[in-house]
């Protein structure tokens, strides 16, 4: 440990670990380098992965820097409803396989936003469009922020070196080797995640008398007793029911709405290899996800028996700082590495979206002639533009982009996942009703967040709403109703008709459903649209009754 | 049940399966317990089982049901085919 903190003592070793990491990523994306020729190699590597790598770049895409930099730290801090609140994130690539990804998938789609594009029109397209970016720029940027602290505070490279290197080094290795080399490097980053994360863990839990040490994630039960004495209050839920259904429409419902999750899907080689990668992907997230909960709970039980209390501030580094005390240094230096690499594979998914939202979803819609060559070149431009747009905020990011990425999930599912789901199940919803949704819902989810208006909020408890659950909960039944009422209307309204495609957008529904001909009974229930609005308006009543947190 | 009944009926109750299984926690926030499992608290061990196995097990499952909903709605438009091209030749011979 260093003088000043926690750090390692030898930060050359650490510094040679993640840059033979970055090394790695590099040949990587240049061997899997396709020379991308069209836009469909640089956003969805040809449509060509396999399962099993799919799998593994769905859960490196979606395990963030947080994996090791801050979810333990809130476990420490909130312990048993942090793990309840993070179990069911795992939901996202499952759901958003059935709901609507092989669908997508069967359309050929790049981001959710081209599906929205033919689905309600350019203006809705655009709209979505720079919602998604801007919840991609959150994501993006907490990672940036991740890794320059990382290096900072744990390898003693300065905060704004640590981002301009890191964040040449990240838009390079993705420029580089577009979905592709992201694809395989995610794949490779999630075998170093679990092996950094999880093997370490062992020999933590080992070291502190845990006699289940050789499966960390789920063998701790001899410490529980241990654990009730220290700190009787660990396993108490603590909030009310109505705070863990608020976890349905901003998380779970939110993940629908990540277009970097998304993307995944399309990437697949078949619809069959598409449902075989959601397998692989639940298993190894499983393995994560409870090493990381564990990683919390060792964190509680270490402050609480050995008197060694971890401070407000240190409390992110929680991971670190058991190994640091536990492990030797060239193992936390493994395990920096495996944190490095969770924020590279995020970020480089995040990058991608970023450089499809811009140079798909926006500007090659508004000139649709562009040549392939253009659109190729315009996609590199737009990656390294997003890159570059999230080392400038971190400089000095404002403070409503970093407090909470989890705001974020809920802005995208007020925004697309309404618009997506709605699309992709009923053909009623039309490009006026889509607007509507994605326009109100996303301007009163961002007025009622705590970080625009303090006083303007939901619960008036300051984790729920800068969490987004309250806000999602508020708000996300108010774009379903929307969607809904505003779609019925306009369709009987005369003067609106020359606006609708009522006929292309049946087709484009049946096609993406795999059927050759349009059946007008098919995917027009009157009756399920009824009982999404009843829904809707018992959720949205719920949420503005007292929180009571 | 024909094809397009199975995919919405699929679709509906694997999503509905799936939430209660990774929401097992909401389910014990309702119906608070203080028994123990393996040595846990059963509000703690069962939602972390079921958000890792329940969906593994689900996910295999779902993939599954969503190859034969495939293959039944390729079987449907191999119908509607046969009986366009039916159509088609008794029309010529008449």
């Amino acid at each position: 440990m260093g003088e000043n903190g926690w750090q390692l003592e030898n930060p050359i070793i650490g510094i040679v670990v993640v840059a033979l990491t970055f090394l790695l990523f590099y040949v990587v994306s240049y061997i899997s380098n396709r020379s991308s020729k069209s836009v469909e190699d640089l956003y969805a590597a040809g449509g060509g992965v396999g399962a099993f790598t799919n799998g593994l770049a769905m859960a490196s895409t979606y395990m963030s820097i947080a994996t090791f930099l801050g979810v333990t730290g809130l476990i420490l801090n909130m312990k048993v409803p942090f793990v309840i609140m993070w179990i069911q994130l795992i939901l996202a690539i499952p759901l958003i396989t059935i709901i609507y990804g092989t669908s997508l998938r069967r359309m050929g789609a790049f981001t959710p936003t081209h599906f929205i594009r033919e689905r309600y029109g350019v203006r809705a397209s655009i709209v979505a469009a720079l919602f998604m970016i801007l919840v991609q720029i959150m994501y993006a940027l907490g990672q940036m922020i991740g890794i320059a602290v990382a290096f900072e505070t744990l390898l003693g490279i300065p905060y704004f070196v640590g981002l301009v290197v890191g964040g040449v080094l990240v838009i390079g290795y993705v420029t580089m080797g577009g979905m592709s080399g992201a694809t395989n490097n995610a794949a490779i980053q999630m075998v170093i995640i679990t092996l950094m994360f999880v093997v370490p863990l062992g020999a933590i839990m080992k070291a502190m008398g845990g006699s289940g040490w050789y499966f960390p994630p789920l063998l701790y039960a001899d410490m529980v007793p241990t654990m009730l004495e220290a700190v009787p209050n660990f396993f108490d839920y603590q909030y009310s029911v109505k705070w863990y259904f608020a976890i349905i429409p901003a998380l779970t419902f939110g993940s629908l709405g990540l277009p970097h999750l998304a993307m995944r899907v399309y990437t697949a080689s078949s619809l069959q290899s598409a449902r075989k990668a959601m397998v692989w992907f639940a298993l190894v997230l499983g393995v994560v996800f409870s090493a990381t909960y564990v990683m919390g709970f060792a964190g509680v039980y270490f402050t609480e028996t050995t008197g060694n209390p971890i401070s407000v501030e240190d409390a992110d580094k929680l991971t670190i700082i058991l190994n640091l005390v536990y492990n030797s240094e060239w193992v936390t230096a493994l395990v920096i590495a495996g944190a490095v690499s969770a924020g590279l594979s995020t970020l480089s998914g995040n990058l991608i979206a970023i450089g499809a939202l811009i140079s798909q979803d926006i500007v090659s819609t508004l000139r649709p002639h562009l040549a392939n060559k253009s659109k190729v070149r315009l996609g590199y431009i737009s990656i390294a533009l997003g890159g570059v747009v999230s080392v400038v905020l971190a400089f000095n990011p404002p403070d409503f982009l970093v407090v909470s990425i989890l705001w974020a999930f809920g802005l995208a599912a007020v925004t697309n996942a309404p618009l997506i789901v709605t699309g992709v199940w009923w053909k009623e919803a039309n490009k006026f009703g889509a607007m509507s949704a994605a326009i109100i819902g996303g301007i009163v989810y961002i007025v009622v967040s705590p970080f625009v208006f303090p006083s303007i909020v939901i619960s008036g408890h300051a984790m729920t709403d800068g969490l987004g659950l309250s806000g999602a909960m508020f708000t996300v039944p108010i774009s379903f109703i929307l969607l809904i009422v505003v779609s019925y209307v306009t369709n009987r309204m005369p003067g609106l008709q020359k606006y609708l495609t009522k006929t292309e957008d049946a087709e484009l529904i049946e096609r993406i459903h795999g059927w050759e001909t349009v059946n007008p009974a098919r995917y027009n229930s009157m009756v399920a649209a009824v009982i999404i609005v009843v829904g809707s308006i018992a959720v949205f009543a719920w949420a503005i009754m007292p929180w009571n947190l | 049940m024909n094809a397009y009944q199975k995919e919405v009926w699929f679709t509906i109750i694997m999503s509905a399966i799936f939430l209660v299984v990774g929401h097992s926690g909401l389910l014990f926030a309702m119906f608070p317990t203080d028994a123990m499992l393996f040595g846990f608290p059963v509000m703690y061990i069962v939602p972390i089982l079921s958000g890792w196995f329940g969906v593994l097990i689900l996910t295999i499952i779902a993939g599954a049901i969503g190859n034969k909903i495939d293959e039944a709605i390729e079987r449907e438009n191999e119908m509607k085919r046969a009986e366009a091209a039916e159509q088609k030749s008794s029309k010529g011979v008449n």
